[in-house]
């Protein structure tokens, strides 16, 4: 069985801003301000990802916020899971 | 939603209003941009589809096109298979009269595009009395082509007095047929203002139409409504106006407004022809003062969390002041209906 993964949902879009990160989704349309700052490319959610795969580098308090920031997103709807083929 | 991420100016809109036309084979009475014939000067093909490239390089999300009927462009398909390419969303707000079979599987062919059929009554008569004859027949084929089809579509029904005690049944309809209702707000431009005495609901009927809201939370409204958001639809859509914060308008000829209802000269924020999107969404001065708008007489009112002083392009048509509030805001209606008490008890 695939890996279980996560992919920006084919309904929403995702932009960097200066407070970080611009979430849109047009089937409210609704939007979620994430202040990531940099941490978080807007690329990142341009392909599938493992769930906990997170940009390299990062310090372990940045990792763990940036695991359930993934998991919120998921929670709502921004991300959907995806097999990692 | 804080207005303090858009306070200072996104980088660009997260989606825009593009009427690519004023040319209509409609009259309807409440048209926020009379449309009729189209304007001698639109857009060329090689204007819009520059747009659309540079629409794109600064991140819009989403392109929503009127007008005008947008498909009474030769080139419309075109400028909406360029928005896709790019892989920005669209979504299309038509009379319905220009949909075919055809059209229809050719849009399906990709999955970016949604579509709104405007109808203005649950019964002919009433839908036609505002938008001409044989409306209403035209809008229910589009929708059932629409709604065999992959396009999420929906119905858009302005909220006039005529069609107020309508909506449950539009909502009923739209089940029916297999889309979804969207209900808009009615404003002063256009000519809606022509219209406005005779088409605008009266405050009972806003208070009316916020409560059904309340029940009804898969009816969509977009932003028009945050003025009349009941407690109960708090995180289904704004709770500020988006103009020059999250959205704007680009008019048919290039011009570039704060939102569709403040097409006009007093509200132009730049010209397509003579800056680029970029250099009039970052520097206009009009999108900065909208950005800095603060409607400080609101600011004690137990609501204002919930609309931030409600729409402007409203304040500014009724009342000439930007910075009044909206005079038909939820607040303002019930407090219109308390008056109106007293006075007739008093008489």
């Amino acid at each position: 069985m695939a890996a279980a993964g996560v992919q920006l949902h084919p309904a929403c879009r995702v932009r960097q801003e200066e407070f970080g990160l611009l979430f849109y989704d047009s089937r409210g349309p609704r939007l979620l301000f994430a202040e990531t700052g940099t941490m978080l490319p807007a690329e990142f959610f341009a392909v599938a990802r493992g769930k906990r795969e997170l940009p390299e580098g990062l310090a372990e308090r940045e990792q763990e916020k940036l695991e359930k920031f993934v998991n919120l997103l998921l929670e709502k709807d921004f991300l959907r899971e995806q097999p990692l083929c | 939603m804080s207005n303090r991420f858009v306070e200072k100016g996104l980088r660009a809109p997260v989606n825009l209003t593009w009427e690519v036309t004023v040319g209509c084979n409609l009259r309807c009475r409440h048209c926020l941009s009379s449309s009729t014939t189209p304007a001698a000067d639109e857009l060329s093909t090689q204007e819009a589809l520059a747009l659309v490239d540079q629409l794109h390089d600064n991140g819009v999300f989403q392109v929503n096109f009127g007008g005008g009927e947008p498909f009474m462009r030769h080139d419309f398909l075109t400028i909406v298979d360029a928005c896709h390419a790019k892989g920005i969303m669209t979504c299309i707000s038509t009379n319905g009269t220009l949909l075919t079979a055809d059209l229809v599987q050719r849009l399906a062919r990709n999955r970016l595009v949604a579509i709104q059929v405007s109808l203005d009554g649950a019964e002919q008569a009433t839908c036609e009395e505002i938008r001409g004859a044989g409306t209403f027949a035209a809008a229910i084929a589009a929708l059932k082509l629409l709604a065999a089809s992959t396009i999420p579509s929906s119905i858009n029904t302005v909220l006039t007095a005529g069609n107020a005690a309508e909506i449950p049944a539009l909502y009923e309809l739209a089940q029916s047929l297999g889309v979804s209702l969207r209900v808009s707000r009615f404003r002063p431009s256009g000519r809606g203002a022509d219209n406005w005495e005779a088409l605008r609901p009266d405050p009972s009927q806003l208070l009316a139409f916020s409560e059904w809201l309340a029940s009804s939370g898969d009816v969509r409204t977009g932003d028009s409504f945050f003025s009349l958001t009941s407690q109960q639809r708090q995180g289904l859509g704004l709770n500020l106006c988006g103009a020059a914060k999250l959205t704007c308008c680009v008019g048919p000829t290039g011009k570039v407004y704060p939102c569709a209802f403040m097409q006009s000269d007093r509200f132009e924020a730049g010209d397509l022809r003579v800056s680029t999107f970029k250099e009039i969404w970052d520097n206009a001065t009009m999108f900065k003062s909208l950005r800095q708008l603060r409607i400080h007489s609101c600011e004690d009112c137990r609501r204002f969390d919930q609309c931030h002083g409600g729409c402007p392009a409203v304040a500014y048509h009724l009342k000439n002041d930007l910075e009044g509030g909206d005079p038909e805001c939820l607040e303002r209606c019930v407090t219109a209906i308390v008056d109106d008490g007293m006075k007739a008890s008093a008489a």
